[in-house]
């Protein structure tokens, strides 16, 4: 089968890159081996303190709200991390104290909202909290099952009965000025956030949950959804194996399900992530890159791959895939010239991109103005 | 190979990060909140299971196999094949003789076709249902399939000589649905093929594919007719040099990677000549070969991919294919699952369940109000007919109505 | 705490320490026991968790070997929710003499172990991840056994018998008065709080730190701290105990043990001041995997979960200072004889599973000074927890329909589990998702076992031992930690120091699937939750 592009990894990179082709008029396909890592997004995106309209933009057609608003979050822990972009229903303050009085909303039952580090947190930067939990005999039946209470269960009940919780809410609000609530609404039906701020009379601030996260579940089905609206492909639960490269460029690549149907294109970005995600492979002597075999910056003294303090920066979390400043992947120090790579799987090669959500959304959108300057 | 340069385990269970995606798209699980849930019924449940066989948990069994799981799964564990394999190692309880019944295609189709018309109008029947719900728990709502009076088989033994005559030839794995319910779906694949110059064999004596046995607890019968099924396929692909084809994605997803991957029985030589029907056509005219359409044929087609399907990674053949019919409106359903999960969502217990996993998809049809419901399954046709009350025909089937004669 | 005066005072919570306050409270005596840390943080909690058949010892120490049947069989019996009766193989491979497996059954079979030479395709079937090229094999009555499970129900049945407990305290000095050792000086360690407590007689049962102990009394004993580093590998490959018929060397025991199993182990003399940070090299740890995975090929290829060590309190044994000869056998030493130091003796040395008798031997010297003439009824009575043998029934008998948490709990608490058998819905709930704790098995925990932080916790219940290593699991126990306590911020640093002990066992095997799960670990504590 044949394309134009070929994105190998359906993250926020592979995702942006290919809505941006298809935009242009390209013809693109994403391979992705399951879900995407937006499945633990923090809600804000991090490494983007500038926002080009072109991101605003993409965000925009897929229906994706997001704010501008350099200031900080509030962590699931009840700390602040710097932060200037993020989606609506994740708040970002100006500085860390952003009301008087709060009352914090869980369920009862729910283990991964963690209230009372919330309220120690928040009471440190001098605020008040009153912590309420609510009984709902609609979530009863989830917390009478073996397994384990997750936010996605939760949100798919909530997307049903959420009226229900702001009804609740408004009989416990005393003299409160901002209710917080855990990022568990607004799975499916996404108006839920923007409704429930409508009908609590205090400010509404969504606090973040253990993952998995909702608002990045939501965030990356928004995003397939428009890759697939401008006529993208995206070939889920699948994952290239190897790469078939012709006279110094990629000709096609194998994939596992699609076996002897090797996808053709014209050029490729390799957007596969890091480590959890498998774009880069390790083993006692060596980190490598599965599917082209391209050069990795990394240090061959395994001891050196590591901090013993967990709380510091981990050397191994920096290294990457090595590219030239086109983001062409080299490979024995040659690039290859129709291949580019994007992402999480660059780690710390190229300080000038950022990190995180920015890394990613910057190398997509380099690797696409490349790809369409050809 | 180097010490620890590559780690293996069962299904891959070891590669779990714990991350709980699985169970955030088990459908199951959506419905039914006492069901485990994929990762603690696979990689959470192999761990304990191997510390003391007593840790199995015999709710597996409300698990559909429907493989979403894996799809989902972002480090390529093998959830769902963790979750069957542990029910065939562990659970050996005698399968209910209604069980039997509704997994045993092959041998119900075999005492049917004598007396298809009977059998259809007294399945049809409110009493009959009523007798069959309370003395074998199939729920009474559920409709039956029809039975036809010829099997698909007889009728291309029929038709030997012209299709030996064709100068390109594949062997068509049919399956029981075609044989047996449906030859209509069958012929449709042979003009279908015809049409691009290819004859159409059948296998030498094929057997049930078996997934109903293996999810009934009745391995070792299925593993007899994967043993049987292997060595009538090598015949067709090894010693004939032939492609081999289907229509079913249930059928195909078994013989390709159940048959290893649960039962232990190796396809090596055959997996890769195993084609859903509608990749082999893709890949002809990708390679030149073309078809003429009908220029009358204007249909509202919403696709449904099956769960199988989904897993097999292959819906993108069966709807380009649909794409490339002029005059047809085309929708690609949101991946979601119909809830029957095979012989299922026929017995009692799971019935609801069941309605209740499929509701979102009928929801979906019924606001895209297609004419047809295009899948490429048999057990999901049932489902969706029954319940949302579209029409669902196979990708083949709708290529055939729209081929120009 | 009312009283500071007691019959005895044992320092060190290990499990000689524990059993020893156990013995002794049930001979009537008012006990106090002192200990540094947490339970079993020493040797107790960091060795292989072997139920010696005492095989391995019959060539070279036939005494050792006596000694560990004869204990082998008491622990099956009053221990049972702490054992995994798995028997064991002794594999001869290719490279190895086989004719040493008739000097070795032979010595077996005069030690009273039972040891059966069996054919190797038979071990092959009885355990289908022992090497397929073995030469020969013989199967022992080895078993495994969980340390802190043990050390719990030792503590726990002292508790009964009234013996008092004191954790996260340190002894700073001792009371002396002439030739006299009348009690000890401490200080808590989270309080800081400094205490003093009266005994005429004090144990001193604190393992590899009983040396420093002892020179505060005033004594010397030689001591030699010997390292051995272990890879828990994550999930149990091995059904059966797999050791090497040979002269016994490094790494060459596989011993399965609950979710997991272990390969050990080295032998390296570290100094003193190394004792409490010991870590494992890179040499250790590929000596380990390469001598393991001739055990057992798979391993080779298995995912490993942490690298730990611990250190083994051997002592010299004639008080060479130079540490030379060792003696790996029990010491029980009473300074009034040896050294003329009234109200003070030394147990140490010996093995995790001589416990019981090396409490019986220090009970028996402190019953004789405090002229208490009680008999020793430790062999007999079983632990709390292990009034029944199969978890399995008292599970069937208090649910009917046990849900996975319920089992896993079962297998963990034996009887004790009927505590938290009919809780609410939300006890129900999981924390830990690999090795399924619910919340009743973690609060339960906390609220009966002196819990003071999240590793405690881990040694208690297994949180955080399954394969994400706390990934998920911290956070809640954090959560229900803080809330029992009514203390957030000190949870929060509880938090960290978990997942850094839990990052110092991981760092060292880091690459593969390991590597994959402590960058999630990373992010996710990191950047998702703001730790």
């Amino acid at each position: 089968m044949r394309f134009d592009t070929v994105i190998i990894g359906g993250g926020l990179a592979g995702l942006v890159s290919g809505i941006s082709l298809q935009q242009a008029g390209q013809q693109t396909a994403i391979i992705s081996t399951g879900q995407n890592a937006l499945h633990f997004f923090s809600g804000s995106f991090e490494s983007m303190q500038e926002v080009p309209k072109r991101t605003l933009d993409l965000f925009a057609g897929a229906g994706i709200r997001v704010h501008y608003s350099p200031g900080v979050r509030l962590t699931p822990l009840g700390t602040f991390r710097e932060a200037a972009l993020s989606l609506e229903d994740t708040s970002l303050f100006p500085t860390p104290r952003f009301a008087d009085k709060i009352l914090i909303v869980s369920f009862a039952g729910y283990l991964d909202f963690f209230t009372s580090f919330l309220a120690e947190g928040l009471e440190k930067q001098g605020m008040s909290c009153r912590i309420c939990v609510l009984n709902l005999p609609e979530l009863e039946k989830l917390e009478q099952g073996p397994s384990e209470v997750r936010s996605v269960q939760i949100a798919r009940t909530m997307d049903r009965i959420w009226e229900k919780v702001v009804q609740e809410i408004r009989a416990l609000l005393r003299d409160e000025d901002t209710v917080i609530l855990p990022q568990v609404f607004g799975l499916q039906d996404i108006s839920v956030p923007g409704r429930i701020r409508q009908g609590v009379p205090a400010r509404v601030v969504f606090a973040g949950t253990m993952p998995p996260s909702v608002p990045g579940i939501r965030t990356q089905m928004l995003l397939k959804q428009r890759l697939r609206v401008l006529g993208g492909t995206y070939l889920m639960g699948d994952e290239a194996t190897r790469a078939n490269i012709v006279d110094g460029k990629v000709h096609s690549i194998v994939t596992r399900n699609l076996g002897s149907h090797c996808l053709e294109a014209d050029n490729f970005i390799l957007a596969t992530g890091s480590y959890f995600s498998k774009g880069l492979k390790t083993n006692p002597f060596s980190i490598f890159e599965p599917v082209f075999g391209l050069d990795v910056e990394y240090d061959e003294d395994r001891n050196r791959w590591y901090d013993p303090a967990f709380a510091n920066d981990q050397p191994y979390m920096n290294y990457g895939v090595r590219t030239d400043a086109a983001l062409h992947g080299l490979h024995k120090g040659k690039p290859i010239g129709n291949l580019f790579v994007a992402g999480s799987i660059l780690g710390n090669t190229r300080p000038d991109l950022g990190s995180g959500a920015g890394l990613a959304i910057r190398s997509a959108q380099v690797a696409v103005d490349q790809i369409l300057s050809l | 190979m180097k010490l620890q340069e590559y780690t293996e385990s069962r299904h891959n269970f070891e590669e779990c990060m714990k991350c709980t995606v699985c169970t955030a798209y088990c459908p199951v699980l959506q419905v039914n909140p006492l069901y485990p849930g994929p990762k603690q019924a696979g990689p959470d449940g192999e761990r304990l299971r191997l510390k003391d066989p007593w840790f199995f948990n015999y709710a597996l069994k409300y698990c559909m196999n429907c493989k979403r799981c894996e799809v989902a799964c972002p480090s390529g564990v093998r959830v769902a094949d963790l979750i069957q394999s542990a029910r065939i190692r562990y659970d050996h309880t005698k399968p209910k003789l209604r069980d039997r019944i509704l997994a045993s295609t092959d041998l119900m189709g075999k005492l049917t076709r004598p007396v298809a018309p009977v059998v259809n109008g007294v399945t049809g029947l409110k009493i009959a249902k009523s007798a069959m719900d309370a003395m074998l728990k199939i729920d009474h709502r559920r409709t039956f399939p029809k039975y036809s009076g010829r099997s698909f088989e007889a009728w291309l033994r029929s038709h030997e000589k012209e299709q030996a005559a064709f100068p390109e030839q594949v062997a068509y794995f049919h399956g029981c649905y075609v044989n047996y319910n449906h030859p209509d779906l069958g012929k449709d694949l042979v003009k279908v093929l015809n049409a691009l110059g290819v004859g159409v064999q059948l296998l030498d004596h094929e057997k049930c594919c078996g997934i109903a046995m293996i999810t009934n607890g009745m391995s070792e019968q299925a593993t007899r007719h994967a043993v049987h099924n292997i060595a009538v396929l090598k015949k067709a692909v090894v010693d004939k040099g032939l492609t081999v084809v289907t229509t079913s994605s249930s059928c195909t997803l078994t013989l390709r990677e159940e048959y290893p991957n649960l039962l232990g029985v190796d396809n090596s030589a055959v997996h890769d000549s195993l084609l859903m029907a509608t990749r082999y056509i893709y890949e002809r005219l990708e390679a030149g070969a073309k078809f003429r359409f009908r220029t009358d044929f204007h249909k509202k087609i919403a696709y449904h991919v099956p769960c199988h399907m989904e897993r097999l990674g292959w819906s993108i053949f069966s709807e380009r294919l649909l794409r490339m019919i002029p005059g047809v409106e085309f929708t690609l359903l949101d991946s979601a699952c119909c809830g029957i999960a095979g012989t299922y969502g026929f017995k009692k217990e799971n019935y609801e369940a069941s309605q209740a996993v499929g509701e979102p998809l009928f929801e979906q049809i019924r606001s895209v109000n297609p004419d047809i419901v295009a899948c490429d399954c048999e057990t999901c046709k049932w489902q969706i007919e029954m319940s949302a009350g579209y029409s669902v025909i196979n990708p083949i089937s709708i290529l055939a109505q729209a081929l120009a004669e | 705490m009312t009283t500071k005066d007691f019959d005895v005072i044992i320092l060190g919570g290990g499990i000689t320490g524990a059993g020893t306050q156990r013995d002794c409270a049930m001979r009537g005596l008012r006990t106090l026991l002192i200990e540094r840390s947490d339970i079993a943080t020493g040797a107790t909690g960091r060795n292989h968790g072997l139920l010696h058949s005492g095989a391995r010892y019959a060539v070279n120490d036939a005494e050792s070997a006596e000694e560990c049947i004869r204990e082998n069989m008491i622990l099956r019996k009053i221990a049972s929710h702490c054992i995994d009766e798995t028997d064991g193989l002794f594999i001869t491979l290719p490279e190895d003499d086989l004719a040493y497996q008739q000097t070795f059954v032979e010595a077996c079979r005069k030690a009273g172990i039972n040891a059966e030479i069996i054919d190797p395709k038979l071990a092959v079937r009885l355990d289908p991840a022992v090497n397929p090229a073995l030469t020969g094999a013989v199967r022992v009555p080895d078993g495994s056994v969980d340390p802190f499970r043990l050390c719990a129900a030792n503590m726990l049945d002292a508790k009964l018998h009234d013996g008092q407990v004191r954790l996260h305290t340190e002894v700073t000095g001792f009371i002396r008065e002439g030739d006299t050792i009348l009690g000890v000086r401490t200080r808590n360690l989270q309080t800081g709080e400094t205490e003093e407590f009266r005994a005429p007689v004090t144990v001193n049962a604190c393992g590899i730190w009983g040396h420093h102990i002892a020179s505060l009394a005033g004594v010397n004993i030689g001591m030699y701290p010997a390292k051995g580093a272990l890879l828990v590998f994550s999930h149990r490959v091995n059904q059966m105990v797999i050791n090497r018929c040979r002269k016994p060397s490094n790494a060459d025991i596989l011993v399965p043990g609950d979710t997991v199993c272990i390969i050990g182990t080295t032998s390296t003399h570290i100094p003193f001041e190394e004792c409490d940070n010991v870590a494992v090299t890179p040499d250790e740890v590929n000596l380990l995997i390469t001598e393991g995975s001739k055990l057992a090929p798979s391993l080779s290829s298995t995912r490993i979960l942490r690298a730990y060590a611990g250190v083994r309190p051997l002592v010299s044994a004639d008080d060479d200072p130079t540490g030379r000869n060792i003696s790996r056998g029990i010491v029980c030493l009473d300074h009034e004889k040896r050294d003329g130091l009234k109200g003070f003796i030394t147990i140490t040395g010996g093995k995790l599973m001589t416990y019981r008798l090396m409490a019986e031997m220090a009970t028996d010297v402190v019953c004789r000074k405090l002229n208490v003439n009680k008999t020793c009824e430790t062999a007999h009575t079983p632990l709390p927890g292990s009034e029944e043998r199969s978890y399995e029934q008292v599970a069937r008998r208090i649910w009917e329909k046990p849900s996975m948490a319920q089992k896993a709990a079962a297998s963990r608490m034996g009887t004790s589990v009927s505590r938290i058998g009919k809780l609410d819905r939300y006890d129900n709930a999981l924390v830990c998702e690999c090795e399924e704790v619910s919340v009743g098995e973690v609060n339960d925990a906390i609220e009966r076992m002196e819990v003071s932080s999240l590793t405690d916790l881990r040694r208690r219940t297994r949180i955080g031992m399954g394969t994400c290593q706390g990934e998920f699991c911290a956070c809640r126990a954090a959560g229900l930690l803080a809330k029992a306590r009514n203390c957030v911020e000190k949870e929060r640093s509880d938090l960290a120091d978990f997942l850094q002990e839990r990052w110092k066992g991981n760092f060292p095997i880091g690459w593969g699937d390991t590597l994959r799960e402590a960058e999630y670990t990373q992010w996710i504590y990191k950047h998702v939750l703001g730790l």
